[in-house]
């Protein structure tokens, strides 16, 4: 049986990567931007995981939970950021959050 | 369990806050709005830490945790200046909740919540703690930045800051990722016994990916351009006491692990081996970076009308002095830097909020008009505070800067410091003009005068004192940094 050569999984997990950083620079939905910061997060659990299953050790798969809880916890916090925002502004649009000049 | 390594000394600091946090929480949920009680709890709890954290000054360097946790005198003395910063924040904050008849209870856990993150990142010698402390500063911070809900400001402070917060937190990760990759370890300790040595080819090219990752990771969290843009807006939105803290105890923290991570363990040796091979290419991008916070920072903040921003832009222009201090890898002098920044910055702070009054209405320059020789309790403070932000002789940021610039011209960087002196000079213009618009401009309207805590001139006193101190009798903490310093220098290799 053939295996799967690890630079494959690698590379899936750096196109992920680029996925997520160009939707949070062309997307201006707060949510969609959300989601592609989670991309990241996941393409960095994909290299986290592959590394570790190549090495034959956990300790890169121990710190896939602390990703992913953390992932979690700042979700929280993000949503609620968001949710607040657009009670105010019926908008989740990012460019009409411009009081605050960039 | 001898071999895990617990050991609950090595985090009493950390204990001490946490517990606070949670009790501060819990007398909130059972007898609500007692801020009196709260705030005086929190800052025993700050105080406790800071004593337990000094009996852990003499246990020269020590692992804890599996090797996680790391006790030195580095990690005392920065665990020392977050509690300092989360201190007097919890002075600031005291009018503050008042006016903006906010709850205490989850304002002053927050904060200590924060300040575990901080103080933990100090003490960490392990990638995956790095991560950890960084996610609990900033999770904790973006709260407190949308602490206001009513007001649209500190909203879309607190969404800016969350998204590319969470934005560099992707990159970090990613560089840790791989990272252990090339290393197959993520701890420190561990990674700078390897990078001595050689390593293969696509262990090299991976490990470089991944510092250049970690380096765009820290680069957010400590606000230097080109990571910078979001700096600006959040510290204007933010609620002042936020502010304030956040410009000061977060980035005293991510600084320290910015040493640890790129002065400490990817640190050249002067022989052939990987570590070599990585510095040649992270001295010169943090080179770059120094020089354009430098300069970025203090040209811009010349344009500002907000005092708030300015001061942002102040703090950037500080991040670059202090990138500076980590090329140079003479960490007593970033330590020395971050200390003197904290209580001037943090007594600068205090009066904007103090002025800037409820729902930040006084937050521009002009408003300062008119405010030297009617209320001299607030302004000549702030003027000496501004007057140490540009580093004038006989105050703690000129002893700071010399230090810095010092320690730099000895490492062989005289181009950064001649930029930094010439940054210097630019910065004067801008500090000076708030202090010429409070005593020589007279005021729009009249306005009344403010009333002053007794929380608010304990902080005055502090920070006021604190920067004649270190600026005219520095001798003292010199000589605990450097004996702290050498101590590291044997226990590191």
């Amino acid at each position: 049986m053939t295996t799967i050569p690890i630079s494959w999984y690698l590379a899936v997990a750096a196109v992920l990567f680029t996925i997520g950083t160009v939707t949070v620079f062309v997307k201006r939905n707060a949510i969609v931007m959300l989601l592609g910061i989670e991309l990241m997060l996941n393409a960095a659990n994909l290299t986290l995981v592959t590394f570790s299953s190549y090495f034959r050790e956990l300790a890169g798969q121990i710190m896939v939970f602390f990703v992913m809880v953390v992932a979690a916890a700042e979700a929280a916090v993000g949503l609620a950021i968001v949710v607040l925002l657009f009670r105010h502004r019926e908008t989740l649009n990012v460019d009409e959050a411009q009081l605050l000049k960039l | 369990m001898e071999w895990l390594g617990i050991s609950y000394r090595a985090i009493g600091p950390e204990l001490v806050l946490a517990v606070t946090g949670v009790l501060v929480m819990l007398l909130e949920a059972f007898s609500p709005g007692k801020k009196r009680r709260d705030g005086i709890l929190a800052a025993a709890g700050t105080i406790l830490a800071g004593v337990v954290a000094l009996t852990l000054w003499d246990e020269g360097p020590r692992l804890a945790f599996s090797r996680m946790i790391i006790v030195d005198g580095f990690r005392v003395f920065f665990t020392l200046v977050i509690l300092l910063g989360t201190l007097l924040t919890i002075f600031i904050s005291w009018t503050f909740l008042d006016e903006e008849r906010i709850p205490p209870g989850e304002y002053f856990a927050l904060l200590l919540f924060g300040a575990v993150g901080m103080t933990l990142l100090v003490a960490s010698n392990d990638l995956v703690m790095v991560f950890l402390a960084l996610e609990t500063i900033t999770i904790a911070t973006y709260v407190l930045a949308g602490y206001r809900r009513e007001d649209l400001r500190s909203m879309e402070s607190a969404l800016k800051y969350f998204i590319l917060g969470a934005f560099s937190s992707a990159f970090l990760v990613y560089g840790i990722a791989l990272v252990y990759g090339a290393t197959r370890t993520t701890n420190l300790a561990e990674m700078a016994r390897l990078v001595s040595g050689s390593l293969g080819r696509a262990e090299v090219v991976l490990l470089m990916a991944g510092v250049a990752m970690l380096l765009i990771g820290f680069g957010f969290k400590v606000a230097t351009v080109p990571f910078h843009v979001w700096t600006p807006d959040v510290y204007e939105g933010a609620p002042t006491p936020v502010t304030a803290f956040l410009s000061t105890a977060p980035k005293a923290a991510g600084f320290a692990a910015f040493l640890r991570v790129f002065s400490l363990t990817f640190a050249p040796l002067g022989i052939e081996s990987v570590a070599d091979q990585l510095a040649a290419h992270w001295v010169a991008v943090v080179t770059a970076m120094s020089i354009l916070s430098m300069t970025f920072g203090n040209f811009i903040a010349i344009a500002q009308t907000n005092i708030k921003r300015m001061l942002a832009y102040s703090s950037i222009a500080h991040a670059g002095y202090v990138l500076i201090g980590v090329l140079a890898r003479d960490w007593a002098a970033v330590a020395f830097y971050l200390l003197v920044y904290t209580i001037m910055n943090l007594g600068c702070f205090a009066i904007v909020a103090l002025w800037a009054r409820r729902g930040d209405e006084r937050v521009l320059i002009v408003d300062y008009a008119g405010l030297g020789f009617r209320q001299p309790m607030l302004s000549f403070p702030l003027a000496i505070f501004l007057v140490s932000l540009a580093g004038f002789p006989g105050t703690a940021g000129f002893i700071a800067k010399f230090w810095l610039f010092k320690s730099a011209w000895g490492a062989g960087f005289p181009e950064l410091v001649l930029i930094g002196v010439l940054n210097t000079v630019v910065s004067v213009y801008y500090y000076l003009y708030v202090v010429i618009v409070m005593f020589f401009r007279e005021p729009r309207e009249e306005v009344a005068r403010v009333p002053l805590s007794r929380a608010f001139v304990a902080t005055l006193v502090v920070t006021v004192v604190g920067v004649f101190y270190l600026g005219l009798l520095p001798t003292r903490v010199f000589a605990i940094l450097n004996a702290a310093q050498s101590l590291l220098a044997v226990g590191m290799r």
